[in-house]
């Protein structure tokens, strides 16, 4: 096989002698050299995981430039977050859902609470999502080269902006676990999560992950993966809308969900699926209740 | 006084300042260059250059002292010292004149006079006390170069106790001399006086010369430099200089005892500071550390649109390093893409002696310091037809490879020629060749550089004529 001069991988003889001792693939790595060629500080970086580096264009001199610096926190969440959006083929899948009768229920529960706690939209997603992913296991895994990986809980990671950056606690087993329970931990966890309180094994592991930026009106947005994990839910703002049903134009509110999907783990038609299933559970909500 | 803007304002005309305003220039940048004494800097006026020129004539003499040995009969050979150090002034001039065209050629706006800061982006240039123009740019590099060290007690006088610049215009050939120090630059003015039929003593420190070579360079050049007649004494110190009317008592210490020994003349070559004072960083962020301003990898200071390269920022001294730097460091500015760091381990370092000595790369004790496996190769000059054809049958050429990834980490070569060899070394280093290309690579024969090949054959246990 003949390869031609556009396909050709520059790198340096020690780059190729490291890669292949390495096993990594060089055309998954952006080279810093002379042209872009690899060269042995791109796999020095890191023995096992292609990066990419990246030099500015040109040089900020002058006041105008404040340092921040970044924290271990921010390194290791851009770190991932870079190794996930340029290793994991990510595909996306969006759906919207009417959550009127969710909004209802939130409102009779919360209003026999009578003050003693407080349900929220999403807690509702977090319940959902579990329970979408026990009656539909094919998206709760992740990829590895010998298999995929299915598991038997599901753990939903909640993303949480802190002031020291990302942070992912994990309600373990939230498809056991009731509204009130998932609502109280989910409280605990996230403003544990601020004060850099929690416990490695908090944020650490998981199956799936929900992000939700509805209460900043964000109508939708897609994810990165947050790897190993297959699937990231991205949660829009709840809108009130005109809609058609029985011939007649109603006011309903419909919320965007978004599905970030590892295609290697979990095909198109598997997402799909797994979302008409989340859907049902979030647009009648007593069905969770079965 | 008006200030006259400027893209990029540089502060010294050395190998460093004047590469540096010419890429400058190339790019489109308006450049202005301060020097206050002589374009060129010390490289070529007062270092690398003119040293060249001496030592060449040293090399001559040798050889008709050798003559005999080619079948040639030489008689009543002499040598008119005083034309051999105008020779060297006159290389000097020539080069430095080039100089002046080449920025002239590229437009760039040279002041003479002495560049000092003067608050964000500004620079005030001096000439004998009086103030002569105002600059501003968003961009100044300091490029001030460096000077020889002078240690308490032990000052160069200029008359009796030299440094470099009184070193390379003497009079007359001194009888005797005292060279302290045994880096690049002692070595060099020790061989050359050698050559040209002085007595020559050198006195260094640490326990061997040439002390950031390869340690099987250091033992072969002091082997050669001895059988030359060379008197080297290591782990000793020079306490005191006590100045005659026409010569010089030297306390040595040396295994604990003090011994007093009488020179014509003494070098000091005990080596460098940066030339950080007077020009104006107190009131900046520009930190010095040890005589040295501080920078990072694309020659920023502390101090946000200011910038240092070459010697000033230390070591290695080397004009090549600070031209390198300098390219690299306006390239940067310009957003040039595809601009690199300078990555020290691939600047080559040459000495001039006789021997002459060139290295690159982690010498075997640094490499195995690191934590490498090495394999090493180890080629003499007396097994290559070309140095015995050359009778030039001294040297070796010593390469290292880290053991697992074949890595070209360092190469040492001491011997005839070995300045213009090296660099074969230093590209392969550069792009990162391993073993098998240089094995595979193709020497041509005969050449001095077969030894290179051999070198790198001999560390994998394939070497041929040894």
């Amino acid at each position: 096989m003949t390869q031609t001069a556009e396909n050709r991988i520059l790198a340096s003889p020690l780059a190729k002698r490291l890669a292949a001792e390495q096993s990594v693939d060089l055309s998954s790595i952006k080279g810093s050299g002379p042209h872009g060629r690899i060269v042995k500080a791109d796999l020095a970086k890191s023995p096992s995981a292609p990066r990419v580096t990246h030099t500015p264009a040109s040089l900020p001199a002058g006041e105008d430039v404040v340092k921040i610096p970044n924290n271990n926190i921010k390194k290791i969440v851009a770190q991932r977050l870079q190794e996930s959006k340029q290793t994991v083929p990510h595909f996306y899948l969006t759906i919207e859902c009417r959550i009127d009768a969710l909004l209802g229920a939130r409102k009779a529960i919360n209003d026999a609470a009578n003050g003693a706690y407080k349900i929220s939209v999403n807690d509702f997603i977090i319940k959902a999502c579990a329970n979408a992913l026990m009656a539909y296991p094919k998206a709760n895994v992740s990829w590895t080269d010998e298999a995929i990986l299915q598991y038997a809980h599901a753990d939903i990671s909640v993303a949480v902006s802190t002031e020291n950056g990302l942070i992912t606690p994990i309600v373990r087993q939230a498809e056991n676990k009731g509204m009130r329970q998932i609502s109280d931990e989910v409280k605990d966890l996230a403003g544990r999560a601020r004060e850099g309180k929690l416990m490695p094994e908090e944020f650490q592991g998981g199956t799936f992950t929900v992000s939700n930026l509805g209460m900043y009106g964000i109508k939708e947005f897609g994810a990165i993966i947050n790897p190993p994990q297959a699937c990231i839910l991205a949660v829009g703002a709840g809108e009130q809308k005109p809609f058609v049903e029985d011939g007649e134009v109603k006011i309903g509110t419909f919320m965007t969900c978004t599905l970030s999907v590892d295609h290697r783990a979990v095909d198109g038609a598997i997402g799909a699926e797994y979302l008409q299933v989340l859907k049902q559970y979030l647009e009648n909500p007593v069905s969770m209740l079965v | 006084m008006t200030e006259q803007k400027f893209d990029i304002i540089i502060v010294g005309g050395g190998p460093g300042g004047y590469v540096a305003a010419i890429r400058s220039a190339q790019l489109g940048m308006k450049v202005a260059l301060v020097e206050s004494q002589h374009l060129g800097g010390i490289c070529l006026n007062w270092g690398c250059i003119p040293t060249k020129a001496l030592l060449r004539c040293s090399e001559i003499n040798h050889l008709f002292n050798h003559a005999d040995e080619f079948g040639f009969k030489v008689s009543g050979l002499e040598f008119n010292f005083k034309k051999i150090i105008e020779r060297s002034r006159g290389v000097a001039k020539q080069l430095s004149g080039g100089v002046q065209h080449l920025l002239k050629k590229n437009k760039v706006t040279v002041f003479d006079g002495f560049g000092k800061l003067a608050g964000k982006g500004k620079l005030s240039v001096e000439k004998d006390g009086k103030k002569i123009a105002d600059l501003g740019s968003p961009h100044i590099i300091l490029a001030t170069g460096a000077r020889a060290r002078a240690l308490p007690e032990l000052e160069p006088d200029g008359k009796l106790i030299w440094s470099y610049k009184e070193a390379m215009t003497p009079e007359a050939l001194p009888k005797s001399l005292l060279v302290v120090g045994s880096g690049a630059i002692g070595i060099e003015f020790a061989s050359f006086y050698r050559n040209m039929g002085a007595e020559v003593t050198v006195i260094e420190v640490l326990d061997r010369i040439l002390p950031v070579e390869d340690e099987d360079i250091s033992v072969f050049a002091r082997k050669q430099f001895e059988k030359q007649g060379m008197k080297i004494i290591t782990s000793a110190k020079v306490t005191k200089l006590d100045k005659g009317k026409d010569n010089v008592t030297a306390h040595i210490e040396a295994g604990g005892k003090t011994e007093k020994a009488s020179f014509d003349r003494v070098i000091m070559a005990v080596g460098i500071v940066g030339n950080t004072e007077d020009i104006g960083l107190e009131k900046t962020k520009v930190k010095v550390d040890r005589g040295h301003i501080v920078t990072n990898e694309w020659s920023q200071t502390d101090e946000p649109g200011v910038f240092a390269i070459g010697d000033v920022t230390g070591p290695p001294w080397l004009a090549h390093k600070a031209s390198h730097e300098g390219v690299i460091c306006v390239e940067r500015i310009k957003g040039l893409n595809d601009v690199h760091p300078l990555d020290v381990t691939n600047i080559p370092g040459c000495t001039y002696c006789m021997p002459q000595v060139a290295s690159v790369g982690l010498t075997e004790k640094a490499a195995k310091k690191k934590g490498h496996k090495v394999k090493v190769g180890k080629f003499p000059f007396m097994a290559n037809g070309k140095a015995i054809a050359m009778g030039e049958p001294e040297g070796l050429v010593k390469t290292i490879f880290d053991a697992k990834t074949g890595e070209l980490l360092g190469a040492h070569m001491i011997g005839a020629e070995v300045t213009e060899l090296i660099q074969g070394y230093v590209i392969a280093k550069t792009l990162e060749t391993t073993e098998a290309e240089l094995v595979h690579t193709v020497f041509p024969h005969p050449t001095l550089s077969e030894m290179m090949h051999e070198s790198v054959l001999d560390a994998y246990g394939k070497v041929i004529h040894f």
